[in-house]
């Protein structure tokens, strides 16, 4: 039987690379912080496994096929595809097969249809997390593609009710492993939209204290209320929703939360304890 | 309402290759695709506030970074964009 060992978080955003060179030392600083607590919490998890969930940003799907969830059973993974993102060190990434089929199989009987990709080009959304956060050697990962993206999006009860299809999948999983789940994305941002760059501060704070709170009904209300006026980017939070369900609802604690103007996102970093 | 065929120029110009193509011959690749006139004019023009209302936001801006438009002149013209439209609308309300 595989166990749970961590649950995080982790905003993602191309310009913590593409412009990190200019970004004032402060912020890199705050950044740095965050990244390096959140590679600490998950290296000493000492996960066997990584479930990453996260967007797709255009790299795997179009809308001629997009998919609300997929999950990642393939051997090996493509490194980001991202002109800008040459310094990540890896080209190829290890998947675990066994416990992607397991989790397929696992929402198949909890009345969940995700699609299945044997072949995933892995984005900046997965990889700028693990990279920054130091997590080397880098353990196996099972990439879960939430659509955050393109709507319509799923709804944010289903992505803690997916959530719960993880955490059952690893407890009845067959082998003994120990597994982390790492959910990229938010808070709030706005890409390619009229208030592009606007970070929303006030529905950060009220969103993690609705995370802390662990009222997961209450948590829906709020997020189905404000995340549309969040910017694009806040939808990712989605994926938090995901980690949180994952959690059961309970044992959130942010690490840190710095909205970054720079670098265009209200960047949080979180953790769950687990009971 | 995403436009197809506007979305799959601006996927595919992800692709390195495509994208040095267009910057060197741009009718030579939007030739490939079955663009409406208006949607093409609107690509022809760099008109950010006619190709906001077709595409992703994330493509959107992917485009005109990779077209060679300033991040800030892209922020100025879809914001004027949003300010019409608010200014429309106020005009509406009033008429």
């Amino acid at each position: 039987m595989a166990k749970l060992v961590g649950v995080y978080a982790s905003s993602h955003g191309p310009m913590i690379v593409r412009n990190w060179d200019t970004l004032a030392p402060d912020e890199r600083g705050r950044l740095d912080a965050a990244f390096s607590e959140l590679g600490a919490r998950i290296k000493a998890a000492k996960p066997d496994v990584l479930i990453v969930i996260s967007p797709d940003h255009w790299v795997n799907f179009f809308i001629d096929n997009l998919p609300a969830i997929c999950v990642g059973v393939g051997e090996e993974h493509e490194g980001p595809p991202e002109p800008w993102f040459k310094a990540f060190p890896h080209r190829k990434m290890a998947g675990h097969p066994a416990l992607g089929h397991h989790i397929v199989k696992t929402a198949l009987e909890r009345d969940f249809e995700p699609s299945v990709s044997y072949r995933l080009a892995l984005d900046h959304g997965f990889c700028i997390p693990v990279w920054k956060a130091g997590l080397e050697p880098l353990p196996p990962i099972v990439p879960v593609i939430l659509n955050d993206l393109e709507p319509p999006f799923p709804s944010v009860k289903r992505c803690y009710a997916w959530g719960g299809v993880l955490a059952r999948a690893i407890k009845t999983f067959p082998g003994k492993l120990r597994v982390a789940i790492l959910a990229t994305g938010g808070l709030s941002h706005s890409i390619g939209e009229p208030t592009m760059g606007r970070i929303d501060e006030a529905f950060d704070r009220d969103c993690i204290r609705r995370f802390e709170q662990g009222d997961a009904p209450a948590l829906f209300d709020f997020l189905d209320e404000r995340l549309p006026a969040a910017g694009n980017g806040a939808s990712e939070v989605r994926n938090w929703v995901a980690a949180h369900g994952a959690a059961r609802g309970r044992g959130f604690e942010l690490i840190r939360y710095d909205p970054i103007p720079n670098v265009y996102v209200g960047c949080g970093f979180a953790s769950w304890t687990l009971t | 309402m995403r436009d197809y065929w506007l979305s799959k120029l601006f996927f595919d110009l992800q692709t390195p290759a495509v994208a040095d193509e267009y910057r060197a011959d741009r009718a030579q690749v939007l030739a490939r695709y079955p663009l409406k006139p208006e949607v093409r004019a609107a690509v022809e023009a760099d008109d950010v506030s006619a190709l906001a209302q077709r595409v992703n936001p994330y493509l959107l801006r992917f485009y005109f970074l990779m077209a060679g438009m300033p991040e800030d002149e892209f922020l100025r013209r879809i914001r004027e964009n949003a300010d019409g439209n608010i200014a429309r609308e106020a005009a509406n309300e009033r008429s």
